[in-house]
């Protein structure tokens, strides 16, 4: 196998006359964590079904796992698992009925689909409800469920569609817990998609930003991050912005100044926040600039985010 | 095809788990044997010298087909519109089988629903043929007509965007089907141009067929023809929800 699980070459997709994705490339080392993170509507989730041979691409080729989605799509389907971003399952089955319903899709032999199922159960903490219909379960059993069902079949790589969407945070973490195992433990190659940049953050080795069906920037988070500089100064604030963020450009120490349109946060990147916090004041009060609130802050994958696409992440 | 089986057995424990579909399905059964049976006794005595029972059971029979493939869409368009075709759309199974899986259970269904009626028909006095082949015949053919209109509906539910659109669609094919046949009347009291009709509607060959084989009456029609016609019936209505199932799902 090659050392890439998925690689896309010039991913189009176009319903009509609206582009979903417009031209995406991608590359998913074997054996480690992708994140593609944006806004709802930004094509992560076309993305995604053309990765997993749910969608044809209008254009560009797509090989995962080393099989072309188009060409090879058998081969593709029996190599991966997926979750999608809603959660599909029968309501009237039975949690084990579900995983086993799903092994058997996969031609899994009897006792292989027992083992696998109490070995996942156990993993995922659905012991006790496994014999209850699914329609009983919360909204975190059944997430995790799905992810039972999606590793059932010994993927090489696991695609998981916002697998946290509408978790509590307690959940969200044993969810990030699993997914890190599974990548130490198991070696697996796992592709989700994101609108939360902690999640990113905390998981993935790779992060791509998607952005209106194009992907913006690409890279461990650390360097992503490591790029805007040392600190981050934001500052809310009433009076003439725009003077006022000329005068900030100008002082030596100051990377960049981006704002945010629409909360109307100055983000300015320095060397060190704590020593310039009080040279940027004064740079506001001398340019009719009132300062209401200020706060000096490590930067983060969210700026990251509105560095490059020159808005902020909202969920 | 054995993800056929599978989709098929899941759709099955999902039938048998609910108890209100299988008792609907059963009481159905009985409602219309009974009530439509014995009501219409009260004005129509004989047709074509057989008790009048003995005549529309078949058409009750395919009736319930009818009514049955119209669930088995409703089921695949609940599927579809919930996002749980995706499940067997990423895995490595032939596209074919989540729709054949779907009329076979349909069909299992309607197969059961027409025993039961079978048996409560002979409870009120119809009298089957003495030959079980015949009988084996004429379950497989309403085995057969329910795959066609499955398929039909299988069709419809591929490209419907609500349930409400469905049955909208659904509503203009099922009514002709059976009033436009000999379900509920004989052929030969039929004027020509609605005899022509008639001989349209794939039901009339199936009920025809089924009249003869098990409950021994003469046919109208040929009854090689009927059976050829309903096994047709059977491929076009599968080939056109394969059709149409491939292109929803390629956008």
């Amino acid at each position: 196998m090659a050392t890439a699980a998925i690689e896309a070459n010039g991913l189009v997709k176009r319903y009509g006359d609206v582009t979903a994705v417009a031209g995406i490339d991608l590359t998913v080392a074997a054996h480690s964590i992708y994140a593609l993170v944006g806004p709802n509507g930004a094509g992560k989730t076309t993305t995604i079904n053309m990765l997993t041979t749910l969608t044809p691409p209008t254009a560009g080729h797509v090989r995962v796992a080393g099989y072309d989605v188009q060409r090879q799509a058998r081969q593709v389907r029996q190599c991966i698992g997926v979750t999608f971003q809603d959660i599909v399952l029968d309501g009237d089955l039975t949690g084990r009925q579900v995983l086993d319903i799903h092994g058997k899709l996969y031609r899994m032999s009897r006792q292989e689909r027992k083992r696998r199922i109490t070995e996942l159960v156990q993993l995922v903490q659905l012991e006790d409800v496994l014999d209850r219909c699914v329609k009983t379960y919360s909204g975190g059993m059944k997430r995790r469920l799905e992810l039972a069902r999606g590793l059932l079949t010994n993927p090489q790589v696991l695609f998981l569609d916002e697998p946290t969407q509408g978790l509590d945070p307690q959940n969200r973490v044993g969810i990030w817990n699993y997914i890190r195992h599974l990548n130490r433990e198991h070696g697996l190659t796992l592709l989700l998609t994101t609108h939360y940049m902690e999640e990113a953050e905390m998981l993935a080795h790779t992060v791509g930003i998607i952005d209106r069906g194009l992907l913006v920037v690409e890279g461990k988070p650390a360097d992503l991050v490591a790029t805007l500089g040392a600190n981050v100064i934001r500052i809310h604030g009433q009076g003439d912005r725009r003077h006022f963020i000329q005068q900030l450009g100008n002082l030596p120490f100051v990377d960049r100044v981006q704002v945010d349109e629409q909360d109307s946060v100055v983000q300015v990147y320095v060397d060190n926040g704590n020593r310039r916090l009080v040279e940027i004041v004064q740079a506001a009060s001398g340019n009719g600039f009132r300062v209401e609130e200020i706060a000096v802050a490590q930067p983060g994958l969210s700026d990251v985010f509105l560095r490059y696409t020159g808005h902020a992440l909202r969920d | 095809m054995y993800a056929t089986y599978v989709i098929w057995s899941k759709h099955m424990t999902k039938f048998f788990h609910s108890t209100e579909e299988a008792l609907g399905l059963a009481l159905q059964s009985v409602l219309w044997v009974v009530l439509f049976g014995v009501g219409m006794r009260g004005i129509v005595t004989q047709v074509e010298g057989r008790d009048y029972l003995t005549f529309i059971l078949p058409g009750i029979i395919a009736l319930s087909a009818l009514a049955g493939s119209v669930g088995g869409g409703i089921m695949l368009l609940d599927e579809r519109l919930r996002g749980i075709t995706r499940e067997y759309l990423v895995s490595p199974i032939p596209r074919l089988s989540i729709l054949l899986g779907n009329a076979a259970s349909t069909s299992t269904k309607a197969l059961l629903q027409a025993l039961l009626m079978l048996v409560i028909g002979m409870l009120m006095g119809v009298r089957l043929t003495g030959n079980p082949l015949g009988w084996l015949m004429a379950l497989l053919l309403v085995a057969l007509f329910t795959l066609g209109f499955s398929g039909l509906a299988l069709a419809v539910a591929s490209v419907s965007r609500s349930i409400m659109g469905y049955h909208g669609m659904i509503f203009l094919l099922n009514l002709p089907l059976l009033f436009a046949s000999n379900a509920l009347y004989p052929l030969d009291v039929l004027p020509a141009w609605m005899r022509t009709l008639v001989l349209f509607n794939p039901t009339t060959y199936l009920i025809d067929a089924v009249r003869s084989l098990a409950f021994g009456a003469q046919p109208s029609l040929v009854l090689t023809n009927s059976i050829a016609i309903v096994t047709v019936f059977a491929a076009i209505g599968m080939w056109l929800a394969l059709s149409a199932f491939r292109r929803s799902i390629r956008s």
